[in-house]
């Protein structure tokens, strides 16, 4: 993600701004928001900064709309709906088929110690499986390690929502080099917090107090749909931290 | 049938933790408004409101009908809402949900039968010819709160309406066009507006205007419709739980100020619609077909 340029639907993106591969076999990945016109044409459909990675010879359209469509390997927060005989049925986004979460799909469970979730309680999760004919799978632990990995029942806390760029920015490797986000580690040098993103757009925040939880909500949310910079940010947190 | 997705035991038992202190998700005061925001389309009787993150549309429509045999004095009032997938993916097209009834009989009490609107000035040839008029109420997004904002959609729309201008002349009934005359005003008779008070812990807490994670956290809510003089038109409470009758009168004295509240932003905002639209000179003030009363 090195050069920003923006395209809008229809544009023609040129051969010269397409990642020269470091690894010639590897071939040319199109992400959303981009369609190859046969023989040799790259157009995009969406609005948005183009993004470039050349490591992994990916190129993609940034693009805040939409609703979110699982796909595998991605964290999300769900919430219990229903149980049934071995399986919690988990709604991931309103309004949308349940996702099927095993009873025996967490660290150490069995038949005798798998935990007990009631109606509306959230779970960190990861989406095993994913297609347009079947209802999403999703597991709370790395089903290779069997470790959980930070995911299961999130107890306590809030939820907030925020835009599904945002979750995909604050779960970047590199959040502030890449993502643009400083708020976290500003908020974190004063106040102790825990945190959780939800690819479909939903973040936990759980801290010592109802002010200090609704600080760092506040100041994603303010962040997200005001579209900070970093300095911007800081300044944002310093004015909430007075208010607490 | 879809439900609205209820909120999660955290969510739920974050939000009642807050209001322990008096604290609420956005910030705001327990007895506040969220931003209102009113804004008039190029005609009458269009408003279009924000509460928040709420919108709701209202339009006014006027033909001409014959009246009911039973009620030959009185012109038609109705108000029809429409709560389409548009706002909710929890709202569904062509059937009546509660929640729909549950508006449409609020602002039926509120507007049409506390005589806000006196249909007997909507008559024009007493058993012959009346003025149908009618609100369509439509909610574009649904954050919280709809009754309040639907009431004060529908106020301002009937306020900022005007209707053609007619004479009689020899038993025959004359319509202007706002070229010959000037459109004139409905004839309201005080201006009621409804405030959903919703309460928590058997009413020692009430929370103005609130969010729809908050009414669903609720234990019931009271909605008071009011105009700016205190006057109350309907008092309702729903939700089940108990309340007592000192925390009605309570809830009532509040509503009452925040109606005063709201009314006097809706006549700021008549009043700039009014100032844009005067084109001023002698001509547009002799034209006018209100006179000084």
């Amino acid at each position: 993600m090195a050069t920003k340029t923006l395209v809008f639907p229809g544009d023609i993106i040129s051969p010269e701004v397409l990642p020269i591969p470091t690894n010639p076999s590897l071939p040319l990945k199109l992400g959303p928001g981009l369609r190859h016109v046969p023989p040799s044409t790259i157009t995009s459909t969406l609005a948005g900064p183009l993004c470039i990675d050349r490591k992994k010879n990916a190129i993609w359209v940034e693009n805040n709309t939409g609703r979110y469509i699982p796909q595998p390997n991605d964290l999300i927060i769900a919430t219990v709906h229903h149980s049934s005989t071995d399986i919690y049925h988990c709604s991931i986004t309103p309004h949308t088929a349940f996702a099927q979460l095993p009873q025996l799909a967490f660290e150490g469970a069995t038949k005798k110690t798998r935990p007990q979730l009631n109606s509306g309680s959230l779970i960190y999760a990861r989406i095993l499986s994913a297609s347009k004919h079947t209802d999403p799978e999703i597991v709370c632990y790395n089903p290779s390690t069997g470790k959980s990995e930070g995911m299961g029942e999130l107890k306590g806390g809030m939820l907030f929502d925020i835009s599904m760029a945002m979750a995909r920015r604050l779960l970047m490797h590199k959040q502030k080099a890449d993502g643009g986000i400083a708020l976290l580690e500003e908020i974190g040098g004063k106040v102790a917090f825990e945190i959780a993103v939800g690819r479909n757009g939903k973040v936990w925040v759980k801290s010592g107090g109802v002010n200090e939880t609704l600080l760092v909500g506040r100041a994603l949310q303010e962040t997200d749909t005001q579209g900070l910079g970093i300095e911007e940010q800081v300044k944002v947190v310093r004015r909430l931290m007075r208010q607490v | 049938m879809p439900r609205e997705a209820e909120p999660s035991i955290n969510e739920r038992a974050f939000i009642l933790e807050a209001l322990q202190e008096n604290i609420r998700l956005d910030g705001r005061p327990l007895d506040a408004f969220r931003e209102l925001h009113i804004a008039f389309g190029e005609e009458y009787g269009v408003a279009d409101v924000q509460l928040g993150k709420t919108r709701v549309l209202c339009r006014i429509s006027a033909s001409i009908a014959s009246p009911y045999p039973d009620r030959k004095f009185d012109g038609i009032f109705t108000i029809t809402t429409e709560l389409s997938p548009l706002a909710s993916p929890a709202f569904e097209v062509g059937r009546q949900s509660d929640l729909e009834t549950h508006l449409s009989r609020v602002l039926e009490t509120t507007l049409r039968r506390s005589q806000a609107l006196s249909t007997e000035s909507l008559c024009l040839i007493a058993g012959q010819k009346v003025w149908s008029l009618r609100a369509d109420i439509h909610i574009l997004s649904h954050f919280g709160n709809l009754i309040d904002t639907s009431c004060i959609a529908a106020l301002a729309a009937l306020r900022h309406c005007r209707i053609p201008d007619t004479s009689i002349k020899g038993g025959v009934l004359i319509v202007y066009t706002p070229l010959e005359r000037d459109p004139v005003p409905l004839a309201l008779l005080h201006h009621p507006l409804c405030i959903t008070l919703n309460y928590f812990e058997s009413g020692e807490k009430m929370l103005v205007d609130a969010t729809l994670q908050e009414q669903q956290c609720s234990e019931g809510e009271i909605v008071v419709s009011a105009n700016p003089q205190g006057e109350v038109c309907l008092v309702q409470k729903g939700g089940g739980g108990e309340v007592d009758a000192l925390v009605l009168l309570r809830g009532i004295g509040l509503a009452v100020g925040k109606v005063r509240e709201v009314g006097k932003v809706i006549d700021r905002v008549l009043e700039e619609d009014a100032k844009r639209r005067d084109k001023g000179g002698v001509v547009s003030r002799e034209l006018r077909a209100e006179n000084e009363r």
